[in-house]
């Protein structure tokens, strides 16, 4: 043991303590991160277990769905029922439809939600307040409850069983909501940001493009997908307006699976199956975004 | 020359006047062959094969060559919301499939035309199954005309039946006692029903109030009350609660919803079924069609040896839109789905009850016995109002409460009367 | 460069602060009244109406017949008053504030805590978890609650057959809506599970936006991984926390699906909402007017219980 208090001895005994104490944060590391990872594991199996029993559904033969003791996984295996489902009058009359609504929605939505984003969220402005207030007002609104307005409305102007009239309820219900969470987001965002881009030479405009923009993205990504499902699922509405069956949506197309003598399980869980597809799709392109997000949050002084 | 043209013009203009009114939009004088327009027919999922769909377009275009029909296929799911906005709004399909339970309501409230003037231009008019006939009558005015109907009778596995060496029950009282010799028979199976039946369902419990006479409600005036719990409908409960104690093992709180599938499963002898559930059973694709030769089906019988309990008889009409601007063709088109030759498709491709008493030896194979049940059938109190008793679930409720011993009978009909006769009358 | 930013610290960053010039710019400007007037008229052009028809339905006695002769008759405030006396409205709004409460607190916690989780696992497992939330969101709502439905089942539930293999009980031929407090329970699960993606997204999204400097000076500062995130990231978060408590709670009071799926629906009374009572008020017993002074009701109850909320959103908001 060295004497401890002589220069020699403390540095010496340092660098053996640095050593230990290296390896021991290296396997704590190791372990914690190993621990986080099994937890991730099992919150995505807890969340992912009704989808995968849908999902396993859809492949199996009819008399394997409703059975006593569950069967786990779909052996024997079939794509019946997505060829039932798929073979349906209209499906992709449906489909259409559910891109033509909500892609016109999500790209309106999108544009005119942003805008009120930013004046709320830069702006003081006289009426800032009431906009606020009507902004949130109007979504404790219960859509079911304006059922039959809406429906006589939008009958005065000649637009039930058109898709124009349930686009423009999808944009009304979803922008409020898109107006003020991006507010939130973009309020996030440090006008100091701006403020130095431009004093290093930027317009007041290009400073919010170059800079804040992209910072919201995680912001639009998420408001964008929570946009899109909203008008993509979405049931009621979409059934008292449209009546023809080549104007349906993919979610009036899903109830009619349920007849009167109840569900046809195998193929509802195969076009449900079908129906969410697009969802997932939409995410997977975008989700890098989101994620992107992690190198923009470094902000250098 | 001044006279003649003046009487010249005078008339152009009567010929003029004549001809418009003559060629109305009603087209009651006009050649059909000359009618066009748009006929908007809403249909429900699952009713009409598309074979007798497209017999009864091409039968009409035949008639009516410049009218074009289309056909809306509407899901069941929501269908009253659906129904009350088409309604409300400036253009209602013209021909509309209503469920049976649903037409006194949309009748009283002026959404529908009345046709009791032209009830004799239907084919089979006078052999109309009455219950259906009476579901289209509100206040002695026709509003729809009988489409097609749905009722029960007991399905039976055959091999059961041999192998317990027991015979098709003749009464109530014979029932328990087969439905107890098959217990006995498959007592090492604890999932095992003789009489498999659901709680909540209600469809199959009125049989025994209607058998020993008594009623949901009775009608005196225009002023409704509740009569479950008069004393024929309680003795028809108690009937009910022991098969109940005695052969299922269903849940008690649970509806039919998914009785075909747990009979398809193999461990239940008998369940009060619609005709079409034969065919759900026996699917290749989502039931065991294995059974298919080991079902058969017999009457509910009555208390009385030797007879059958009256059922209920489930359905649809069609109506026409009191707003319908085709109100002509619509009824056309109406009675050339309802007419004999397309009637008879129904029963046969369709496979369900056609509404006539006519037709009703189409039925073949187990759709007999069914067919036949349709004789001796009823319906629920027919008012406006009795969607409500539905959607409060009153019914099922007091089932509910009686199988899971909650309740007496006499009690728990009471408060299911009270509630009836409140709700018909129009209160909440 | 040679732009000085605030040395961070330990206290909550001021939401805003910049130079006077840059504000009177901002301040003096038509240009907020043009990005917001798109807004305005498209909220205000397609639900101003119906907003307006719902309180004046509110005021009539409005059945089947008046909506299709288009007439209603006047009642005033008889609708009101007929249903604030009525036991079963009282019953309602208990059970929805109730259940609400329960369902927000779940979510907003545990979605933090999976937002967290999502910050310190590996990237491949961090896109598994991201993917399993959109697949859970993505799932129509109608469809998912038929999923629910089965797995609690009485006679063919996964979940009545797992907890008996588990032997947890016998869960063979268990309802599990005989009860209701049970029912509402499994209800809350079905809820919470359908929210927790959207909620642990919008929360991620926040957490990444957190500057990486201001998390470095915490640990370098010592503090553990609670501390930092109490006192440091929370507070950076707490519009995002205000804006997801706030829309948990009006989504939530206004749930109807689920438990209209979930009941064949038929929902008993005992499982009513205050959603579900003015559907069956207004299409159920075809008592459009009635179901309208519900909906009404609902809206002045959600903007007392969300008034604190609003509030801080508002004032959290203000452009200094």
């Amino acid at each position: 043991m060295i004497a401890p208090g002589t220069a020699q001895g403390i540095r010496s005994g340092r660098a053996r303590g640095a050593t230990e104490v290296n390896l021991r944060v290296n396997v704590r590391q190791h372990v914690t991160q190993a621990l986080y990872d099994i937890i991730g594991v099992a919150v995505a199996v807890v969340m992912l277990f009704p989808i995968y029993w849908m999902v396993a559904t859809a492949f199996k033969p009819g008399r394997d769905i409703l059975t006593l003791v569950p069967k786990w996984f779909p052996a024997p295996f079939t794509l019946q029922n997505f060829q039932d489902a798929i073979a349906r009058p209209f499906f992709l009359d449906d489909v259409k439809n559910s891109l033509i609504v909500v892609g016109v929605m999500l790209v309106l939505a999108l544009a005119i939600s942003f805008l009120a984003a930013v004046a709320t969220a830069r702006f003081g402005f006289k009426g800032r307040t009431a906009f606020l207030v009507m902004i949130i007002g109007v979504q404790m609104v219960p859509l079911n409850a304006l059922i039959i307005p809406l429906y006589l409305m939008l009958d005065s102007v000649g637009q039930t069983d058109a898709l124009p009239g349930v686009i423009a309820v999808y944009l009304a219900v979803v922008l409020p909501f898109m107006v003020w969470t991006l507010r939130g987001f973009v309020a996030n965002i440090p006008a100091e940001l701006e403020e130095s881009a431009m004093i290093d030479g930027c317009t007041r405009v290009g400073a919010f493009f170059r800079i804040t923009f992209p910072l919201v993205g995680p912001g639009l990504v998420a408001t964008a997908i929570f946009g899109f499902i909203q008008a993509w699922n979405e049931y009621i509405v979409a059934y008292v307006l449209l009546s023809s069956p080549d104007n349906q949506t993919l979610t009036v197309w899903l109830a009619s699976f349920t007849t009167n003598h109840g569900p046809e399980w195998g193929p509802l869980m195969a076009a449900a199956t079908l129906t969410g597809l697009p969802v997932v799709a939409f995410f997977l392109i975008l989700q890098r975004y989101l994620a992107g997000g992690l190198t923009a949050g470094a902000v250098k002084g | 020359m001044k006279f003649t043209r003046t009487w010249l013009s005078v008339v152009t203009v009567a010929v003029a006047v004549i001809a418009t009114a003559c060629g109305g939009s009603t087209g009651t004088t006009t050649n059909p062959a000359d009618q066009t327009g748009t006929l908007t027919v809403w249909l429900m999922n699952g009713s009409a094969p598309q074979s007798v769909i497209d017999s009864v377009n091409a039968d009409f275009n035949a008639k009516y060559p410049k009218v074009t029909v289309k056909i809306e296929i509407q899901q069941w799911g929501d269908i009253g919301t659906k129904l009350d906005t088409a309604f409300g709004g400036s253009n209602p399909p013209d021909v509309i499939e209503l469920g049976n339970t649903l037409v006194a309501k949309y009748a009283a409230a002026d959404a529908l035309e009345n046709i009791s003037g032209k009830k004799s231009s239907f084919d089979n008019s006078n052999t109309w199954l009455q219950s259906l006939t009476d579901s289209c009558t509100v206040n002695s005015k026709l509003y729809c005309v009988p489409y097609y109907a749905g009722s029960r009778a007991i399905i039976y596995r055959k091999d059961f039946f041999t192998a317990a060496n027991v015979q098709v029950p003749t009464s109530m009282d014979d029932l328990l006692t087969v439905g107890q010799k098959l217990m006995t028979a498959h007592s090492s199976d604890p999932n095992f029903s003789a009489l498999y039946f659901p709680g909540k369902y209600w469809y199959a419990a009125l049989p025994f109030v209607w058998d020993f006479g008594g009623n949901i409600a009775t009608q005196s005036g225009d002023k409704w009350q509740g009569s479950l719990n008069a004393d024929s409908s309680q003795q028809g409960l108690v009937k009910l609660q022991n098969l109940v104690n005695a052969l299922s093992r269903a849940d008690k709180t649970g509806d039919e919803a998914k009785q075909d599938a747990a009979f398809a499963q193999g461990h239940i002898a008998m369940i009060i079924a619609n005709g079409w559930e034969v065919g759900v059973i026996t699917d290749p694709k989502a039931g065991n069609p294995a059974l298919k030769d080991k079902l058969g089906a017999f009457p509910i019988p009555s208390h009385n040896s030797g007879q059958t309990a009256p059922v209920f008889l489930g359905g649809s009409d069609l109506a026409v839109a009191a707003r319908s601007k085709h109100t002509d063709l619509a009824n056309a088109w109406v009675g050339m789905l309802t007419g004999q030759k397309h009637m008879s498709d129904m029963a046969t491709v369709g496979g369900v009850i056609p509404n006539t008493t006519s037709l009703l030896g189409l039925g073949t194979g187990l759709n007999q016995v069914f067919f036949g049940a349709a004789k001796n059938s009823r319906f629920v109190p027919n008012s406006k109002n009795w969607a409500s008793v539905e959607n409060a679930n009153v019914l099922p409720d007091m089932l509910v409460k009686i199988f899971t011993k909650q309740q007496t009978i006499p009690d728990a009909t009471g408060s299911a009367s009270s509630r009836i006769t409140s709700l018909l009358n129009g209160g909440g | 460069m040679g732009m000085a930013v605030a040395a961070p610290d330990l206290e909550p960053v001021p939401p805003f602060s910049p130079s006077r010039r840059y504000r009177a710019w901002l301040r003096g400007n038509i240009l907020p009244y043009a990005l917001i007037s798109p807004s305005v008229l498209v909220i205000a052009g397609i639900l101003a109406f119906p907003l307006g028809m719902l309180v004046w339905l509110s005021l009539q006695h409005y059945g089947l017949r008046e909506l299709i002769h288009h007439a209603g008759d006047w009642v005033g405030l008889d609708n009101y008053r007929a249903i604030l006396v009525d036991p079963l409205f009282h019953q309602v709004i208990v059970r929805s504030l109730l259940f609400t409460f329960a369902c927000v607190a779940l979510t907003v916690v545990l979605s933090t805590l999976i937002a967290l989780l999502l910050l310190r696992v590996r990237s491949a497992v961090r896109v598994l978890v991201m993917s399993s939330l959109v697949f859970v969101w993505a799932t129509p709502v109608i469809v998912s609650v038929d999923i629910w439905q089965w797995m609690f089942d009485y006679e063919f539930g996964v979940i009545n057959y797992l907890l008996t293999q588990l032997h947890l009980g016998n869960f063979i031929h268990h309802n599990w809506f005989d009860n209701p407090v049970q029912g509402l329970g499994v209800l809350v699960v079905v809820v919470v599970w359908g929210a927790i993606p959207f909620v642990t997204i919008t929360v991620f999204a926040g957490l990444l936006q957190v500057p990486n400097d201001v998390m470095d000076a915490a640990k370098v500062d010592g503090a553990s991984a609670w501390r930092t995130f109490w006192f440091v990231t929370a507070p950076l978060l707490k519009p995002i926390f205000l804006i997801v408590t706030c829309l948990s709670t009006i989504w939530d009071f206004g749930v109807f699906n689920q438990i209209y799926v979930m009941l064949n629906q038929r929902p008993s009374s005992d499982y009513f909402t205050i959603a579900i009572y003015s559907y069956r008020e207004s299409f159920g017993v075809t008592q459009y007017g009635l179901g309208a002074a519900i909906a009404v009701l609902m809206v002045l109850v959600l903007v007392f219980v969300t008034f604190f909320y609003v509030r801080e959103t508002v004032k959290v908001a203000e452009i200094a």
